[in-house]
């Protein structure tokens, strides 16, 4: 009888192993399927002489460019308001809470509309004529950017900073130092792999970030033209040599930037 | 000397009330008490990282009550340490210092004092992360140091160690303190640990100090049923008189009852043992007849899992405990004659 129980138990262990791990197969199959098909259909001479044009390069340059501008206003606004959020106990924190997250569920163009239906306000028509212009320029991209990835950054943050054991905080004002030299000295080491990996998050959401760029930018050739953008330019011309090439780009961009932070996020056991 | 006046404060729906204590210079003081005690919280209270709803704090003659904790110059050692995990032991320990702005030649030397007194010059380059419990315990203690505090504070400093490294430790601890004469506030909720560490200590319940008082004084004299059930309500004996026995050895002769001690100087006066020491038989135990008696059972009270026996000796009436399942199988009944042996090593005097 006994025999029996522990037989199934094996047979059920497997059935489990072999069912997860099929599901795991599938996903990966799918997606290397997925890469696999691009780079049968890409004509590798043509690759190069696209990549080296004057739209690609400009639209690699402008992505580069405006990802990283709203991933570092992200990060520089999202550090002190997650650490607000985690640490800090006031009236409302759920409504807060709540109105931060809502970027990462609603729809990137319903923002992108949005942001646009807020420029046709008085307050947003103030701006627009007085200090700088984001409704189809290049600033719009960087604001339409940061409006979908800082909810992102503040998540991935807020996670962070929960995770740190107050003990260090308080053994440092211990030791002499004040409330904001704990912060430096203290919590922003121990978040280090948090701090890096929603850095890096971010700037690869935002390097891909499309609904919002189109909605309040626009989609002009070389001007507001991002590598996303260019995908669905050339798409539309049926150009679609050069959207496979630029999806390489994008491809390429994301698997270096997920590596990067393999590399510099050190394993560490919560002491 | 440090003096908390009418100390209250809050976490959560927890407050501690009205804590009033004075420790003395130099004084080794450990804070006792159950779980959920706010043994931590008063600690926190003292180094500045709790704020208190009222009452007063003062070091010396210095009111330190709202004082930041920066400002406190309080050595800190947290529960499980929270050694910097991004720091190699050497950074853990001058990161105090290194606040100061104390000259590099100056700070080297401080760690070299404090590897002295702590025996541990093997670790300053070690990462942390690779420390034993008790290694990660002494650069703990070396961190607090460093900044030369006026008083140490310890949460629980044997919590996470088992309990061979503990036993050593606290032997450790002990010498650090007659080293340095630190005033040490300790907060553990392990009696034992209390009673051979302390000078005097506070017996903290539910958010009240119950008593303070040396160990030995609190174990004799109770203040309170907490503070006697705490400590394990012991059947205290009061002696009629004593025979020094040479050979390091003594009798206490307690309602006619001979027990034999270690050597204590003529005047024991009481002698304290705990239920759960009293070892019972049905039979009587072989081997040498050394602090054996013959009794008669007298009452029998379940207790939890416990039988607590009430057991007449001579003029004596000692309460001892067995656990459910021995009491059955020795099958002791109301009235029956029984033969306790009192151990020697468990007999507190006063």
């Amino acid at each position: 009888m006994s025999s029996w129980r522990t037989s199934t138990g094996i047979a059920g262990e497997r059935a489990f192993r072999l069912a997860t791990l099929s599901a795991l197969a599938i996903l990966t199959l799918f997606f290397s399927g997925i890469l696999v098909s691009l780079a049968a259909y890409t004509d590798w001479t043509t690759f190069f002489s696209i990549l080296a044009s004057k739209e690609i390069l400009g639209a690699i340059r402008l992505t580069l460019v405006t990802a990283t501008m709203a991933a570092v206003i992200s990060m520089i606004l999202a550090i002190p308001a997650a650490y607000a959020l985690s640490q800090t106990k006031f009236p409302g924190k759920d409504i807060v809470d709540t109105i931060l997250d809502l970027p990462i569920v609603v729809s990137p163009i319903a923002l992108g509309a949005a942001l646009l239906v807020f420029f046709n306000t008085p307050v947003g028509l103030g701006i627009e004529n007085n200090l700088m212009r984001f409704v189809f320029e290049v600033p719009g991209i960087v604001l339409a950017q940061f409006t979908v990835i800082n909810a992102l950054a503040v998540r991935l943050l807020k996670a962070t900073f929960d995770g740190i054991n107050p003990r260090y905080e308080r053994v440092g004002r211990t030791l002499g130092y004040t409330k904001l030299a704990v912060f430096f000295r203290i919590t922003l080491p121990l978040a280090r792999n948090g701090l890096l990996a929603s850095a890096v998050l971010t700037w690869a959401r935002a390097i891909g970030e499309f609904g919002a760029t189109v909605t309040l930018a626009g989609a002009m050739k070389m001007k507001t033209e991002t590598l996303p953008v260019a995908i669905f330019l050339n798409l539309a011309t049926a150009d679609v040599e050069k959207a496979v090439a630029v999806v390489f780009v994008l491809i390429v961009i994301a698997a270096g930037a997920l590596m990067v932070l393999r590399k510099m996020t050190v394993k560490r056991e919560v002491l | 000397m440090i003096s908390i006046k009418g100390l209250s404060a809050r976490a959560g729906s927890f407050s501690i009330r009205d804590i009033s204590l004075d420790i003395r210079d130099s004084e080794y003081f450990v804070i006792v008490g159950p779980t959920g005690a706010g043994k931590t919280i008063l600690l926190e209270c003292l180094a500045g990282l709790h704020r208190l709803r009222s009452g007063e704090i003062h070091v010396g003659e210095r009111d330190i009550t709202s004082l930041p904790p920066e400002k406190r110059q309080v050595g800190y050692v947290p529960q499980d340490y929270a050694l910097f995990p991004f720091l190699n032991v050497r950074d853990n320990i001058t990161f105090g210092l290194r606040r100061m702005r104390h000259d590099k030649h100056e700070v080297n030397g401080t760690v070299e004092s404090l590897a002295h007194l702590l025996g541990i010059h093997h670790l300053l380059d070690r990462n942390v992360r690779t420390l034993s419990g008790g290694e990660k315990q002494r650069i703990a203690i070396a961190r607090a140091l460093a900044i030369s505090p006026k008083m140490l504070l310890l949460d629980e400093p044997m919590g996470s160690l088992d309990v061979r490294t503990a036993k050593f430790l606290r032997l450790e601890l002990k010498r650090f303190h007659e080293e340095l004469g630190i005033t040490t506030i300790h907060v553990t909720h392990n009696l034992i640990e209390a009673e051979e560490m302390a000078e005097r200590m506070a017996i903290m319940n539910v958010g009240k100090i119950e008593q303070i008082g040396t160990p030995e004084r609190v174990f004799f004299y109770p203040q309170s049923a907490f503070v006697s059930d705490f400590i394990g309500t012991p059947n205290i004996l009061d002696c009629d008189h004593c025979n020094d026995l040479g050979h390091g050895l003594m009798e206490a002769v307690c309602g006619g009852v001979p027990i034999i001690l270690p050597y204590q100087g003529e005047g024991v006066r009481k002698i304290a043992l705990l239920p759960r020491e009293i070892y019972v038989t049905a039979r009587k135990p072989p081997g040498p007849g050394l602090n054996r008696f013959r009794g008669t059972v007298t009452e029998i009270t379940p207790f939890s899992s416990l039988m607590k026996l009430k057991i007449s000796v001579g003029e004596l009436s000692l309460v001892a405990e067995l656990p459910q399942d021995i009491f059955e199988e020795m099958d002791i009944k109301t009235g029956q004659e029984v033969f306790l042996i009192l151990k020697l090593r468990s007999l507190k005097v006063h």
